[in-house]
C-alpha cells in the first residue's frame, strides 16, 4: 500500500523541549494505526503537529510533514486552512468539551460543511442528515435542534466523528477518543472506527493510551517512548513478539496479554 | 432575601411604567410653569409641590427617571458593545495585541473615572439643546465605562480560545471573524449580559453626578442629576423634606438594581 502521510518530526513547548525527537512514522492508505504511549508522551502535541495547530499550545515543530505527496511544512496558514477539515479531520478525547456548548448541534454541523462548502441549505441539510445516519445517529432534524448538553456522551462522541468525517478526509485522527467513554460505549465507538473507515475508505490515525482499544481496532501499531517511535509493525506482531522494553513493559502491564497473545498466534 | 428581590423587581416595574408612562400620568409638562404657585409645598394639585420656577415636581420627576431609566441602558448597550470589540478581539487574538490592548485598558482604569467624565464632558460644548445633551452625556458614559467590561470580556475570550471547542473549529479549517463570530460571541453572550446589566445602575449614579455639577442633560428636560441641583443649598431644602424625593428615588432603584443583580441567576 502507498503512505498516505510520512513525517519526521522534531518539537515541543518553550518550557518542554523535545517531545518529539526525530520522531518518524509513515501511515498507508486505508489502514488504521495505533499509536500508543503512556499520557504525556508527546501523542496529542504530535496531532496537532500534523494539522499544523501547535502555535495554538505554544508549540513548535520542524521537519518534514508529507500528505498525498504534498509537503505540509512548506504550506501557509491559508492554504492549511483548506485542508484542515476537507483532507485531515480531528475528533478529540472528550466530547462535551468538544461541542460548542452555546450551539444546536445542527448549527455546529452546518458551521464546519459550510467552512468547505457553498451549497443551499437543503444540500446542506441534506449532507448532515446522511452523515448522522452514517454514524448511527438520529437522521432527523429534530435531532439537529438538540443542543450538546442534552446529549449522552456516547451521542456526543459520534456526532464529533460526524463532523471529523463530514468532507470525507483521507487522514482521520482520533487522539484518545474513547478516553472518556464508558466500556459499552467504547466498543460502540470502537465499532463506528471500523464502520467510517470502511465506508469512506479512510486512514485513521487511532491515539491512544489504552493498549486494549488499539489491539482491538488497528492494523499496525506504533509506540511512542521519550518523544521517538520505537516500535512500528502489525498490531497482532508486536503483541505476540514485543521487541522493544518499553513495549515489552507497557504489554506486561496488562491482565489479559495471555489471552491477546494467543488469539493473535492462532 | 427572596421577598426582598421579589419586592425589588415589583419596585423597578413600577417606577418603570410609570416613568413610561409619564406622558398619560403626569398632571403638567416638565416644562409647564405655574407661576401663581412657585416653591409651593405639596397639595393635592401638586404632589410634591412646585419648584422655583413654578414647575410640578412629581412630574418633573416622573420625567426625570424616564431620562435616566431609558438611557443609562443605552449607555451601558454602548460600553458593553465597545467593551465586546476590545476585549472579545483581544482576548481572541491573543499574544502582543492583548498585552498592548489590555495595557491601554488598564492605563484607561488607572484614571480616575469620575475626574475623567467630567473633565471631557466640561470640554464638550454645554450650550446645547437638552436633545443633544442627552445623548453627549450618555455617549459619554457609554464611551468612557468600557474599560472595566473590557478586561472581564478579555479574560473570558482568551480562556473560550483555549477551549477544545475552539481547536476543533479550527481543526475543521474555520478561522478569523468567522470563528470569533460563530464560535466566540455566542459564548461571550453572558458575561455581556451580566456587564451590561452591572453598568446600568453605575451609569445612573454617574449621571446624577454630572448632573449636580450641571454637567448633564440641559434644562428644561429633568433628569435625576438636574434634579438633585435643588438639593445644592442645605438650607432652602431643610423645612422641604419633600425635595429629597428624587435622591431616594434614585437610592432605592440603585439598591432595587443590586438586590436583584446579586442573584446568582442574572436577568439573561
Amino acid at each position: 500500500m502507498d503512505a498516505l502521510l510520512s513525517l519526521r518530526v522534531s518539537g515541543g513547548y518553550s518550557g518542554k523541549p523535545g517531545v518529539m525527537r526525530d520522531l518518524a512514522l509513515e501511515l498507508r492508505e486505508r489502514e488504521i494505526l495505533g499509536l500508543v504511549g503512556q499520557s504525556g508522551c508527546g501523542k496529542s502535541t504530535l496531532a496537532l503537529a500534523i494539522l499544523k495547530l501547535l502555535h495554538l499550545k505554544g508549540g513548535k515543530v520542524e521537519g518534514s510533514i508529507r500528505l498525498k505527496g504534498r509537503e505540509l511544512m512548506a504550506l501557509g496558514e491559508r492554504e492549511m486552512r483548506a485542508l484542515r477539515g476537507s483532507e485531515i479531520g480531528l475528533v478529540l478525547q472528550s466530547p462535551m468539551s468538544s461541542l460548542n456548548p452555546a450551539l444546536r448541534i445542527g448549527t455546529q454541523l452546518e458551521e464546519a460543511w459550510r467552512v468547505h462548502r457553498r451549497g443551499t441549505h437543503e444540500e446542506c441539510r441534506r449532507a448532515l442528515l446522511e452523515r448522522l445516519e452514517n454514524v448511527s445517529l438520529p437522521a432527523e432534524p429534530g435531532f439537529l435542534k438538540r443542543y450538546p448538553s442534552q446529549l449522552s456522551v456516547g451521542q456526543a462522541q459520534r456526532v464529533l466523528i460526524a463532523m471529523a468525517v463530514l468532507h470525507r478526509p483521507a487522514l482521520l485522527i482520533a487522539d484518545e477518543p474513547t478516553s472518556a467513554l464508558d466500556l459499552i460505549t467504547q466498543s460502540e465507538i470502537l465499532q463506528l472506527f471500523a464502520s467510517v473507515r470502511r465506508q469512506f475508505g479512510m486512514t485513521i490515525l487511532y491515539i491512544s493510551h489504552d493498549l486494549l482499544s488499539v489491539a482491538t481496532i488497528s492494523d499496525r501499531m506504533a509506540v511512542m517512548h521519550q518523544g521517538e517511535i520505537v516500535e512500528c509493525r502489525p498490531t497482532a506482531e508486536i503483541f505476540r513478539e514485543p521487541a522493544h522494553p518499553y513495549t515489552q513493559e507497557l504489554i506486561r502491564a496488562l491482565p489479559v496479554v495471555p489471552q491477546l497473545a494467543a488469539a493473535a498466534g492462532k | 432575601m427572596k421577598w426582598a428581590r421579589i419586592m425589588a423587581i415589583a419596585f423597578l416595574l413600577v417606577v418603570s411604567a410609570a416613568s413610561l408612562l409619564a406622558n398619560f400620568v403626569a398632571p403638567a409638562s416638565y416644562a409647564h410653569q405655574f407661576r401663581d404657585v412657585p416653591d409651593a409645598a405639596p397639595s393635592r394639585q401638586h404632589l410634591l409641590g412646585t419648584d422655583d420656577l413654578g414647575r410640578d415636581r412629581f412630574s418633573r420627576v416622573l420625567y426625570g427617571t424616564r431620562v435616566s431609566l431609558l438611557l443609562a441602558p443605552a449607555a451601558a448597550l454602548l460600553a458593553s458593545v465597545l467593551a465586546a470589540l476590545v476585549g472579545g478581539i483581544a482576548g481572541f487574538v491573543g499574544g502582543w495585541v492583548e498585552r498592548c490592548v489590555m495595557a491601554a485598558t488598564d492605563l484607561f482604569l488607572s484614571l480616575p473615572w469620575l475626574f475623567l467624565l467630567i473633565t471631557v464632558r466640561a470640554l464638550l460644548p454645554l450650550n446645547v439643546s437638552p436633545v443633544t445633551s442627552v445623548v453627549i452625556t450618555f455617549a459619554l458614559l457609554g464611551c468612557l465605562g468600557w474599560a472595566g467590561a473590557a478586561r472581564v470580556v478579555c479574560a473570558d475570550a482568551r480562556a473560550l480560545s483555549q477551549s477544545d471547542f475552539v481547536l476543533l473549529a479550527r481543526a475543521s479549517g474555520s478561522a478569523g471573524i468567522r470563528l470569533l463570530w460563530h464560535h466566540l460571541v455566542p459564548n461571550l453572550k453572558p458575561v455581556l449580559y451580566a456587564q451590561f446589566w452591572i453598568s446600568v445602575p453605575v451609569f445612573m449614579i454617574a449621571e446624577a453626578n454630572l448632573g449636580i455639577l450641571g454637567l448633564g442633560v440641559a434644562e428644561p428636560l429633568p433628569s435625576w442629576g438636574s434634579l438633585l441641583r435643588e438639593l445644592e443649598s442645605f438650607s432652602t431644602i431643610s423645612g422641604q423634606p419633600w425635595q429629597f424625593v428624587p435622591l431616594i428615588l434614585l437610592i432605592v432603584v440603585v439598591s432595587s438594581f443590586h438586590l436583584v443583580l446579586t442573584q446568582e441567576e442574572l436577568p439573561v
